[in-house]
């Protein structure tokens, strides 16, 4: 009897160490995952749900996890786990596709793909995003942040400076576009420095 | 990219775009790779903002918030809910706080912090433009001979910052210079705790302290007691049963304890705790010993690596191999009898009007392959000591130039390089000067991390307009760089470090090594694959770029000193990188 509770007892102490490692590795990318669900439906509606399909997907799966060493798993894993958000991605897009647009599968396929090869340049974007956002003046990076910003909102602002709102609208726009120009120069002069 | 697409994307991800402009989107990122990174990146930008904002703004104004649906128009819907909670997932939260009881956060680092801990403050990218960086500590471990540091405790290197705290040795002989001007000579087993720039607690150990006026009022604190020195020098034994000190030269104080205010003077002893023997003093060691000491130490070690780098420059696999410690102007060695037969190992055939400014290739592929010094490369020492030689590469005007034709399979780098600093945003170690396709560039980036690099496709333009030359330039095309986690920051200055670099195109690998340990791993993707690799035209320690139609040229010397480089056209093992490291490492490693 004793062996066998001893056994039990093994059984679960592996069990509980992976579950940590499970745990450990999901909430390290929990971001990227996030983004990358993000960037595979047209809208944040459903980000939630996909990744928490996801989440639980990975567990599900995870003894079929099985990265060649303790170095590689970090690496490995992201990539897994991206794979598997596709899919549910996918499917929950085919459940709405009646309700609302939604991307063709063709269109996620692509997405996904290009989306799984940057992966690793994700660190370099968050640095580029934020030293171009600082280069903008302070009414421009308020004006651009406060159509994201809980507390704000441009029709605040409007009614505040007196401009329109459509006109607003577009000066955000434009400052989007050239937040995007920034960001693309600074990672090609990246890659192109490398 | 033209703006009507820009417009679908942001309509898009504003959730303003009608059905029929979808349709066009979703074309268009089916059809062009570039309207689907445009499209990805704005998604990102988009979603940064959102984080940026709702951090900026306060928590309660979250659950105050009422739902959008107060919005006097619909454009920017998506982006404008990017209240704070929306960002977070309830699935993670579960599981996050899952982890903080099964594994106290432990692993959430795990992989990140290989390395150990830091003592520099501030390294954000952000705040390094802001803030001045600042290092914790009080002292400098100047140089040790054969320490063996107790289990458990910090190891430190010759050069390391030492912070406040405990310091445990078992055997061996330690030279502390306190920021003050005090230096203490210490011999193992010894365990000290540093407290202050000023003061120093020691438990156990004998030392000998050698006070300059500039740190006059040092306190040294043993057995209940504080020695007080009022200048020069005196020597301390601190064992579990008894304590005394000794006067070598000047004057100092004791305080507390039952000699509380009592002087001595050069060559007063005092016990300040047990009973009397009459053991002296004698065969403490002195600065002048502990320094023939590590002398004959690093001199060994100097040796046992000749002996493997003359087993190594056997090896086929290498492309080059650059053993500069091995001496620029000493007399030939084994080493240097290679190849042509007798020349000096880096006074090649050119040693003429122009001087030895030649740095050899002692692989197999022979003097064609030497490196050749320009511009104000220093010549100073090498890892082991005065004995050896380096190259330092801290004015921007210094490289040291090779050529390498043919094409490879694979590449191995790996080099002993002391970084001083990395003033420059990329610093670099090995570049091929025009980052054509197929070669590559090995350089490190001023956070500390390595970056390797091939180019996969050079064909593959991208324009982006220049603010130096006021018009559009072409930059380099297609490729991936792999950077390391951190290996350095500004505590580690004057350190010596063996990195290496392993891109394996057959294995599909990209592996980063710092003193023998991995330091980045990543795959190389079917877009980044590239099996044809090259050299051309390089340098060691800085990057030549002789095809640039501009005067301006990018400052990217390293600023520090490169001793030994070895390339090779295989992949090798990490067991393999950690052995050259273990085969070459220096004097306290």
């Amino acid at each position: 009897m004793d062996h066998e509770s001893d056994r039990e007892q093994r059984y679960s102490d592996t069990a509980i160490q992976r579950y940590s490692e499970f745990v450990a590795l999901l909430a390290r990318h929990d971001q990227s995952i996030r983004r990358f669900v993000r960037s595979l439906l047209p809208s944040r509606d459903g980000v939630d749900d996909v990744v928490q399909d996801t989440a639980l997907e990975c567990w599900n799966k995870f003894s079929e996890f099985q990265p060649e060493s303790l170095d590689d798993s970090v690496q490995e894993f992201i990539r897994w786990a991206c794979i598997i958000a596709r899919y549910k991605a996918m499917s929950w897009q085919r459940d709405k596709a009646r309700d609302r647009l939604v991307f063709r599968e063709s269109v996620i396929e692509r997405l996904a793909q290009a989306a799984i090869d940057n992966l690793d340049q994700q660190e370099l974007e968050q640095s580029a995003i934020e030293s171009c956002l600082g280069k903008l003046h302070d009414d421009q990076r308020r004006l651009v942040l406060s159509v994201h910003s809980p507390g704000e909102s441009i029709a605040a602002i409007a009614e505040e400076t007196g401009e329109a709102a459509r006109r607003l609208y577009s000066k955000v726009n434009a400052l989007r576009k050239r937040l995007l120009d920034c960001v693309e120069q600074r990672i090609a002069a990246e890659v192109g420095n490398g | 990219m033209d703006e009507a697409t820009r417009n679908l994307i942001f309509k898009a991800i504003d959730q303003t775009i009608v059905p029929a402009e979808f349709d066009r989107l979703q074309d268009a990122i089916e059809q062009d790779d570039e309207v689907r990174a445009e499209y990805l990146r704005a998604v990102t930008l988009c979603e940064s903002l959102s984080e940026i904002a709702s951090e900026a703004s306060e928590p309660n104004a979250i659950a105050s918030r009422p739902a959008h649906d107060d919005r006097t128009w619909k454009a920017p819907a998506a982006c404008a809910v990017g209240a704070h909670w929306q960002s977070l997932s309830w699935s993670m939260i579960g599981l996050a706080a899952t982890i903080l009881l099964t594994v106290g956060g432990a692993a959430f680092w795990f992989g990140l912090q290989k390395s150990g801990t830091t003592n520099v403050a501030d390294r954000g990218e952000q705040s390094v433009e802001r803030n001045e960086s600042q290092i914790a500590g009080h002292a400098t471990l100047r140089r040790s001979v054969d320490l063996k540091w107790s289990a458990g405790g910090n190891e430190y290197r010759d050069g390391d910052v030492l912070t406040n705290g405990r310091l445990q040795f078992e055997e061996g002989v330690a030279e502390i210079d306190f920021f003050c001007g005090a230096t203490l000579i210490v011999e193992g087993p010894a365990a000290l705790n540093i407290e202050s720039d000023w003061s120093v607690k020691v438990a156990s150990g004998r030392l000998r302290a050698n006070v300059p006026p500039a740190a006059r009022g040092f306190i040294v604190k043993a057995a209940g007691s504080e020695i007080i020195d009022l200048g020069t020098e005196f020597a301390l034994e601190v064992k579990s049963e008894n304590a005394r000190v000794e006067v070598i030269d000047g004057e100092l104080e004791i305080r507390g304890g039952e000699h509380d205010g009592s002087h001595l003077l050069t060559g007063e002893r005092q016990w300040l705790k047990g009973a009397d023997t009459a053991e002296s003093f004698d065969g403490l060691s002195t600065i002048d010993e502990l320094k023939s000491r590590q002398e004959n130490a690093a001199s060994e070690r100097f040796a046992a690596w000749q002996a493997h780098a003359e087993e190594l420059r056997q090896d086929d696999r290498l492309i080059a191999y650059f053993p500069i410690a091995a001496g620029q102007h000493r007399e030939p060695t084994a080493l240097a009898a290679g190849g042509d037969g007798g020349t000096e190992l880096h006074t090649g055939p050119d040693a003429n009007a122009f001087g030895s400014r030649t740095v050899r290739n002692v692989a197999r592929t022979g003097d064609g392959l030497n490196g050749k010094l320009i511009g104000p490369v220093e010549h100073s020492s090498g890892r082991f000591g005065s004995k050896s030689s380096g190259l330092n590469f801290g004015r921007p005007g210094s490289r040291v130039r090779t050529r390498i034709d043919g094409e490879y399979q694979a590449f191995s780098f790996a080099c002993w390089v002391r970084i001083d600093g990395l003033e420059h945003v990329y610093n670099a170690l090995f570049m091929s000067d025009g980052y054509e396709t197929g070669e590559l560039h090995w350089q490190i980036r001023n956070d500390g991390r390595l970056m390797f690099s091939v180019m996969v496709d050079d064909t593959q333009k991208i324009r982006r307009f220049s603010e130096l030359d006021q018009r559009e330039v072409e930059t380099a095309g297609l490729a991936r760089v792999y950077y390391s986690d951190p290996i350095w920051d500004i505590s580690k200055s004057g350190q010596w470090f063996h990195l290496a670099a392993v891109y394996d195109p057959a294995g599909r690998q990209v592996m980063q090594y710092a003193n023998g340990k991995q330091v980045g791993s990543h795959e190389i993707l079917d877009k980044f694959h590239i099996d044809t690799l090259r050299i051309g035209a390089a340098e060691i320690g800085n990057w030549g770029q002789p095809f640039r139609k501009t005067p301006w040229f990018s400052v990217r010397n390293l600023n520090g000193t490169i001793d030994e480089l070895a390339i090779f056209d295989a992949a090798l093992t990490s067991e393999e990188i950690t052995t050259l490291f273990q085969n070459g490492k220096p004097l306290g490693y």
